[in-house]
């Protein structure tokens, strides 16, 4: 029924003044409350929709157009995110609005080295013992490369689910992935299910963030740690100006160009300057019941770490 | 605005509450503690907790009445708040991180002083091990808090020495002697340790800790002397 009066109101919205003030009423009792998409105003359902729109149509030149937006530093931003986590094998790790898998690929390599090294340690310890003790140690050490870490990657959009999953394939992940269709504001996971909790450059795009704060400490197990890597707020004052001029003129051109898709793009730099600032982000993670929540801010404050622990 | 105001005041009440509750928990905490507790706060840059600390520092006016250092566990007030870890809430994170670093020195013979070993230390208090994040990742504050909890150790041997002295059932030691035994004292406690201490010690002299170790170190000097009978101020 939802969908169905879907694009009457689309309609609806298109004419201006006392007729959309009367049809916002109406459509505030059926819809939800207002929220904002980008720049415009919308209500919570409307929005939900506008996003998926724009996630399914920019899905196949996600990649290509987070490399030539940010000019490849977005790796380094994911770089260190996995970094800061320092995941030990044996971590579960779910990654929300995960899509074409970038920190589970990120997260899959970091644990496989360490992994690595902790056999060639206890190889080392090995030197020791005799060929018959070694020969034993073999086989209760399963060897696993992964050493039984796994990566959930839920994303609430198909394609970008799909886009990702191809590129599984192309680069050779396939032991300790899962992908799962999910919404951040109501995950499909039991409770104290995981290890750490990620969203990278997703939940901006959550229309309810608390909600998805909630779920997020949930689902971790007690001492579990959230991260957010995020788009902020910038703090020197000329970077900033240099950053609205960049975000507003050059990128939402350059989807146009790369991607076919302007107004995608239009919503991706709105959507940032919408986002809380730092201090207001922290204190609503505090807010889920998170402790020891503290951020680090990459260039600046272009892009923000967000960390909390379920304690 | 109001929302946030809302939110202001929910989350001060909050930590009002818990420190109350710390206030209920520490009776006359140990100058140590204090000590060591500052020192973790610097060592590490996460947030401050201003009512715990305040609640603490009423206390300090007793510096020689040293009580063996140890987490309140018999006397955490019970709450049945949100989630599985009531009572951590209610101990204050610093509680827990001691808790988490205690357990974790059992591990340090295997792992090292190292973010395994306290990811170990968390995995048996029934903790994810995603919660060795809460420290640095050179394992610092973990060769930290075992170098107080040493100097605590120190600091009580003398004084339980000094009263046997006052009460006339020991000799009072000349002082070189005295020197001699308290740093074998202290140097004994190392030996569980003593494969992996280079390591310790070499993760100490990095410069962003040697504040923090000159500081325990200092202390504990000040402590043998004042013990030894040197009343000086400085």
């Amino acid at each position: 029924a939802a969908a169905g009066l879907c694009p009457y109101r689309a309609l609806l919205a298109r004419r201006g003044g006392a007729l959309r003030a009367f049809c916002g009423s109406v459509r505030g009792l059926a819809a939800g409350p207002e929220t904002h998409f980008g720049f415009q105003t919308v209500t919570e359902a409307e929005r939900r929709e506008k996003i998926y729109r724009v996630f399914e149509s920019v899905a196949k030149k996600y990649d290509v157009m987070n490399d030539s937006m940010t000019l490849g530093i977005h790796r380094v931003w994911k770089d260190i995110l996995v970094h800061k986590m320092n995941p030990s094998p044996g971590t579960l790790l779910l990654d929300v609005a995960g899509g074409t898998g970038d920190i589970a690929f990120r997260f899959i390599n970091y644990v496989r080295c360490v992994r690595e090294r902790q056999l060639q340690q206890k190889i080392r310890h090995h030197q020791n013992l005799s060929w018959q003790e070694i020969a034993e140690s073999y086989q209760e050490d399963k060897s696993k490369s992964l050493g039984d870490s796994q990566v959930v990657v839920c994303d609430i959009n198909k394609e970008m689910l799909k886009v990702g999953k191809q590129k599984a394939q192309h680069l050779g992940y396939s032991e300790g992935l899962s992908w799962v269709l999910g919404n951040a504001e109501e995950l499909p996971f039991d409770d104290d299910k995981f290890d750490v909790y990620t969203i990278a450059f997703g939940i901006r795009n959550v229309t309810r963030i608390d909600l998805a704060l909630q779920e997020a400490y949930r689902v971790l197990k007690p001492g579990g740690r959230f991260l957010c890597l995020e788009f902020s707020q910038v703090s020197n004052s000329l970077l900033s100006r240099l950053y609205d001029l960049y975000s507003f003129q050059v990128i939402p051109v350059l989807g146009e160009v790369i991607a076919g898709d302007w107004k995608s793009y239009q919503y991706l730099v709105e959507s940032i300057r919408r986002f809380p600032p730092q201090e207001e982000f922290k204190a609503m993670i505090e807010d889920a019941g998170f402790f020891k929540v503290d951020y680090q801010n990459l260039n600046s404050g272009i892009v923000a770490i967000h960390s909390g622990f379920k304690l | 605005k109001m929302a946030a105001a809302a939110g202001g005041l929910r989350r001060a009440g909050w930590r009002l509450w818990r420190g109350r509750a710390v206030l209920r928990c520490q009776l006359s905490p140990p100058h140590r503690t204090l000590q060591a507790s500052a020192v973790l706060r610097r060592v590490s840059d996460e947030q401050k907790e201003p009512l715990a600390s305040s609640s603490q520092q009423q206390f300090d006016s007793h510096p020689t009445n040293h009580q063996p250092e140890q987490e309140p566990q018999g006397s955490r007030p019970s709450y049945t708040g949100q989630g599985g870890q009531e009572s951590e809430d209610f101990e204050s994170e610093e509680q827990l991180q001691h808790r988490i670093l205690t357990a974790a020195l059992e591990f340090v013979p295997e792992h090292g002083w190292t973010a395994e070993a306290i990811a170990e230390g968390a995995k048996t208090l029934g903790l994810s091990a995603a919660a060795a994040g809460m420290f640095h990742s050179d394992g610092s504050e973990l060769i930290l808090h075992f170098m107080s909890q040493c100097n605590t150790k120190l600091s009580e041997l003398l004084e339980q020495e000094q009263k046997l002295v006052q009460l006339g059932e020991a000799e009072k030691k000349p002082t070189d002697q005295f020197l001699r035994d308290a740093v074998q004292a202290r140097l004994r406690m190392l030996i569980p340790y003593i494969e992996k201490w280079p390591q310790a010690l070499s993760i100490l002299l990095l410069p962003h800790n040697i504040p923090s170790s000159l500081n325990l170190l200092t202390s504990m000097i000040d402590d043998i002397w004042y013990y030894a009978g040197d009343q000086s101020t400085d």
